[in-house]
């Protein structure tokens, strides 16, 4: 792998940092844009960056996309899992919050599973979702619309659908990203995934307390519920907020990571 | 010459922030952006296929004034072009930049506000940079001073602009095109055409190096070209960010 | 707008749930504050406060001018606070909101109205001259518990402060430069702070230095404003549900060893910042006289 390279908006891509294969078509992600140079003799094309970050490259996928500073606000990208807030409902829609001061989703009333107009959940003001961006639609006035069914299945893959109870903490998104990609691969590994083994620890740890569930969005929120914790279930989940909110104000080692969990967990008087 | 002082995300609740010092002038920045956010009120509907940038100036020991709204339209405009306004998410939302000064000498009431300019928008850059705002390319600027006898003084300090000819203002873009030009106090032709001359290396280093030692001498002077000084406060931040991510490769 | 987005039910829900057990989300105990650090910069009177994840700067600024026609004898002295989209998306800049009023008011009434700043000895000339002292408060975070961490800014700023000397001679009056003569400091007559309480739980749980997320989800607020001797110069309970009378009087002295506490921190780091300026001014003499 070539030495990873920083780049700023206006920087050209250089072409050796670019996936090789030649069978697909390169595929640009978030933070590129291509700039065509009209010439009479031969037009050229240049791939520049418009957003500060690191070049990632997907080799398999023949996809390149600037990894952008991790404190950055959300920006609603369909297929993105997100946790959002209901505000209020309309007869064909719950209009929802996925970022504060920024415009509401769309979550149709019959967008979950299962769910007819007799048997749809009815959600009020304050109510938590785990849901899936279908469109964001486009041009001006496009309005982001929401799902918590596979549309192809007709099922609620991977936990999505209402949420109850439990607390919400929030994240930066670049720490959301990382948490999911570290979920969502399975395989133990000494470092973890995404520089990450804070969950790992936390649920060897809590699992005598009765373990936890958590779903995480992308738009910075996690959302955490120890049910099973009895009498630790409030300290436990405080306990994993604290850790969040650590790892994402400072970078951790995952021995760093490992001390931490011990270290609030004691702090908190939890057994483990 | 040493090089400013620039950090970036000092801040936690807005979405974009740096702080930037000026070591000749002394003037401390900070800014903030929040972007791409709802804008109340409607202000969004003039340009529905774009976004609205919204610049907000806030001095240090004094209440907002025409100066500052003078200012803001210079940065506003200036930004709103280099801005990527129509890019995902962004269309008919707003950015909205805040500027505080927080450190040094305060412009006083009717005094020129081009000595502040420069850290002004290498504040507003940086901030932009932080929050990621999609931009279609970096700038750097300074300030440029000439006094009765023709000699140019580089960032002048508050009391230095009060006693010079004409102050002027210059911003180039990353790949070196002159972005802005604002000029104050009488001067001719050939004033400009040298403190262009000096301003593109101050922020560009000496581009056209010719091969008598004058040239290379005035690189000397100026110390690391700005443009480069902002780049690598920005690269040092993304490597640490991601300081798990390239350690890890 | 103008308006922080409302809490979820969840949220609401656990944090009371969680002080029932007297658990808070960072861990720490009801009448416990934030870390507090206090600094700084190289001008008097800049001042850099944080206050957990909240932060701000204040700037003490100081110009002579006319008194009121009212106040001959008196000097002017204003807090200028102004919230902007710098200490939270939810501001608009140049719009003044409900918090922006509240915030100041009370910040007027616990240090100005009780007279913290000496204002006569802010007169120069009577009725021709006086100082004009200027705090102004940047609001540059905002995670909670505004009023206590600008009380700090502002009187740490005030102790910081110097200001240009200025004599009367045969009716003129003339205003040294810093470098003339040694700048004065500001006559403080004592240094009352704020502390304000959150009530959750039909006013049975009472909180210290909310968070905003615990500001959000409380059902009402104290806050109290004394200075090191315990005299209270500022009470109040503005808004929300009931309060017991009790929590008045078992809570004071809570604020007051609060007080103390942060006073204690104030001058501490005063004392760093004077150790340091005189360490950097021997410097600077011993430079000039090498230059000799």
């Amino acid at each position: 792998m070539a030495s990873p390279l920083i780049l700023l908006p206006g920087d050209e891509v250089p072409s050796e940092y670019l996936p090789s294969s030649n069978s697909a078509p390169l595929r640009l992600g978030a933070g590129l844009r291509l700039l065509s140079q009209p010439s009479a003799i031969s037009p050229s094309h240049v791939i520049s960056a418009t957003q500060p970050g690191l070049l990632s490259t997907d080799n398999k996928r023949n996809a390149v996309s600037i990894l952008s500073t991790p404190n950055r606000r959300y920006v609603p990208t369909p297929g993105d899992l997100v946790i959002a807030q209901i505000h209020h409902s309309s007869p064909d829609y719950f209009h929802c919050m996925i970022t504060p001061q920024a415009p509401q989703a769309l979550l149709g009333q019959l967008s979950f599973e299962g769910a007819t107009k007799k048997t749809r959940p009815m959600l009020k003001q304050g109510d938590l979702v785990y849901a899936r961006v279908l469109s964001t639609g486009l041009g001006a006035g496009a309005e982001v619309e929401l799902t918590c069914v596979n549309p192809a299945t007709g099922r609620a893959d991977g936990g999505l659908g209402p949420l109850t109870g439990g607390m919400v903490f929030d994240v930066s998104t670049g720490l959301a990203a990382r948490l999911i990609k570290a979920s969502s691969s399975s395989g133990e590994q000494q470092d973890g995934v995404a520089g990450l083994v804070v969950l790992d620890e936390l649920g060897k740890k809590l699992e005598k307390a009765g373990g936890f569930e958590i779903a995480v969005g992308r738009n910075g929120k996690v959302w955490v519920d120890c049910a099973n914790g009895g009498d630790y279930a409030v300290k436990a989940t405080v306990a994993i907020g604290r850790c969040l909110s650590t790892i994402d104000e400072h970078e951790l080692s995952s021995t760093d990571q490992r001390k931490l969990v011990t270290r609030i967990l004691r702090d908190m008087k939890i057994e483990s | 010459m040493v090089g400013p002082t620039a950090s970036l995300t000092p801040l936690s609740r807005a979405d974009g922030s740096a702080s930037y010092q000026c070591p000749s002038t002394g003037s401390n920045i900070l800014g903030s952006v929040n972007a791409p956010i709802e804008l109340p009120g409607r202000r969004d509907a003039l340009k529905p296929e774009d976004a609205t940038v919204e610049v907000f100036v806030k001095p240090g020991t004094a209440p907002g004034g025409v100066g500052e709204r003078y200012v803001e339209g210079i940065i506003k405009n200036m930004l709103g072009k280099l801005i990527l306004g129509r890019e995902k998410g962004y269309a008919r939302r707003g950015v909205v930049i805040t500027l505080a000064i927080v450190g040094g000498e305060s412009v006083a009431r009717g005094d020129s506000y081009l000595t502040l300019l420069p850290a002004l928008l290498h504040t507003s850059l940086l901030a932009l940079l932080s929050a990621s705002v999609p931009l279609s390319m970096t700038y750097s600027a300074t300030v440029l001073a000439v006094d009765a006898s023709g000699e140019i003084t580089r960032e002048p300090s508050v009391k230095e602009a009060a006693a010079a000819v004409s102050l002027h203002v210059f911003a180039f873009s990353s790949n070196g095109h002159l972005l802005l030009n604002e000029s104050e106090g009488p001067f001719d032709f050939e004033t400009w055409e040298k403190v262009h001359q000096r301003a593109l290396a101050i922020c560009h280093g000496t581009v056209a190096r010719s091969s008598d030692g004058d040239v290379a001498m005035a690189e000397d002077v100026d110390g690391q070209p700005l443009e480069g000084a902002l780049r690598e406060a920005m690269e040092e931040k993304i490597q640490q960010d991601y300081s798990w991510k390239i350690d890890a490769a | 707008m103008n308006k922080e987005a409302p809490l979820s039910i969840a949220e609401r829900d656990f944090i009371l749930n969680a002080l029932r057990e007297d658990v808070r989300l960072d861990g720490r105990q009801a009448d416990q504050f934030r870390p507090l650090n206090v600094s700084f910069g190289e001008e008097y009177g800049h001042v850099k406060v944080q206050l957990g994840k909240t932060s701000l700067i204040v700037r003490i600024s100081s110009e002579v001018t006319k008194p009121h026609d009212d106040r001959p004898f008196d000097g002017i002295f204003t807090i200028a606070l102004e919230l902007t989209a710098m200490g939270s998306p939810a501001w608009e800049n140049g719009r003044q909101g409900d918090l922006e009023t509240y915030v100041s008011n009370v910040l007027d009434r616990v240090i100005r109205h009780s007279n913290a700043l000496d204002t006569e000895s802010l007169c120069v000339l009577k009725g021709v001259s006086c100082w004009n002292v200027r705090a102004d408060v940047h609001i540059t975070d905002y995670d909670g518990n505004l009023i206590d961490a600008a009380c700090i800014g502002v009187m740490a700023g005030l102790q910081h402060f110097r200001r240009p000397d200025a004599v009367v001679k045969d009716g003129q009056v003339i205003v040294y430069g810093v470098d003339e003569r040694v700048p004065v400091a500001l006559n403080i007559t004592h240094k009352p702070l704020s502390v304000t309480f959150h009530t959750f739980d039909e006013g049975k749980r009472v909180i210290v230095d909310a968070t905003r997320k615990e500001e959000q989800a409380s059902e009402a607020d104290v806050v109290m404003g004394l200075n090191n001797a315990g005299d209270v110069c500022y009470l109040s309970k503005f808004s929300g549900s009931p309060v017991s009378a009790m929590v008045f009087v078992n809570k004071s002295s809570v604020a007051l060893e609060k007080v103390k506490e942060i006073n204690g921190i104030i001058d501490k780091a005063l004392q760093a910042d004077l150790a340091k300026r005189a360490k950097g001014g021997l410097m600077e003499e011993s430079r000039a006289t090498n230059d000799r």
